[in-house]
């Protein structure tokens, strides 16, 4: 049987693009809310302290 | 500890590929398309895990309402389906070279489909309703119900006649493939497992702070 390397090639890029999509929406979502906890505390330390 | 368990899942993932590409030898009827199996193989067995987490973090959200083991629940079952899917489509891709279509409505690839549209419904169930508690109640009862697919996906290639071969592993009886076939498989099997393990820590954290910036 032909070693037919295109369908490993396809298989194994397919999961490496799959894979890596996943992880970079994971940290780039979890920067987005922990730089929205940030301004949140920020807020409400503002409104705590009214001369600040 | 998240940075290490980053580190060990590269560098299990790089000892899987060493593996199935430079230790494991070319199978004689199949030739290296076989090696996609390093990957078809230990992907299912993530999704099979991480629908077994969902099962049981499920129970524990309805016995003590635990807003972590819901969260755990919810990052399993979207990790579950990522590689339910990838286990679809890389079997489609070596099914075409081996069987001689990408696809065939037999057993095994109808009930790992149903498998699939129902995790998939689960997340949508999740997405669905507003109401947190209730949503998280309702799901809670789709991830038992849905589990009882998985046996029957595994078994499927025992209990009906398939063109899918019989498992690989976890086997009744002894394995069908070589002992470097096995080892290969087996550090991927690691390999694949630190990720999902990596991949989970990530979503409930994910899920944590949605949860909070919503408070």
């Amino acid at each position: 049987m032909p070693d037919n390397w295109a369908f490993v090639l396809a298989a194994y890029g397919l999961a490496v693009v799959v894979l890596v999509m996943y992880w970079r929406f994971l940290v780039r979502r979890e920067h987005e809310l922990e730089d929205a906890g940030i301004v949140r505390q920020q807020l409400r330390q503002g409104s705590r302290d009214p001369a600040a | 500890m998240r940075r290490l368990l980053g580190f060990l899942t590269v560098l299990g993932l790089a000892a899987g590929l060493v593996m199935g590409f430079g230790v494991a030898p070319r199978e004689a009827t199949q030739g290296n398309v076989q090696r996609i199996m390093y990957l078809h193989v230990p992907s299912v067995w993530v999704a099979y895990l991480a629908f077994v987490v969902v099962l049981v973090a499920s129970i524990v959200y309805l016995v003590r309402r635990s807003e972590t083991a819901d969260r755990l629940a919810h990052a399993s079952a979207e990790v579950g389906v990522l590689f339910t899917g990838l286990t679809i489509a890389t079997g489609s891709i070596w099914g075409k070279p081996t069987w001689g279509t990408w696809w065939t409505w037999d057993a095994r690839l109808t009930s790992v489909s149903i498998l699939f549209v129902m995790y998939l419904g689960y997340l949508l169930l999740r997405g669905m309703i507003e109401d947190r508690e209730r949503g998280a109640r309702f799901a809670a009862v789709l991830g038992i119900v849905t589990a009882f697919n998985i046996p029957l996906v595994h078994f499927s290639v025992l209990w009906w006649r398939t063109l899918h071969q019989p498992p690989s592993l976890m086997a009744p009886g002894p394995a069908p493939v070589p002992g470097i076939i096995k080892a290969a498989l087996y550090v991927n099997f690691v390999a694949f497992t630190l990720l999902y393990g990596y991949f989970l820590t990530r979503r409930v954290r994910v899920l944590r702070l949605e949860a909070e910036a919503e408070a």
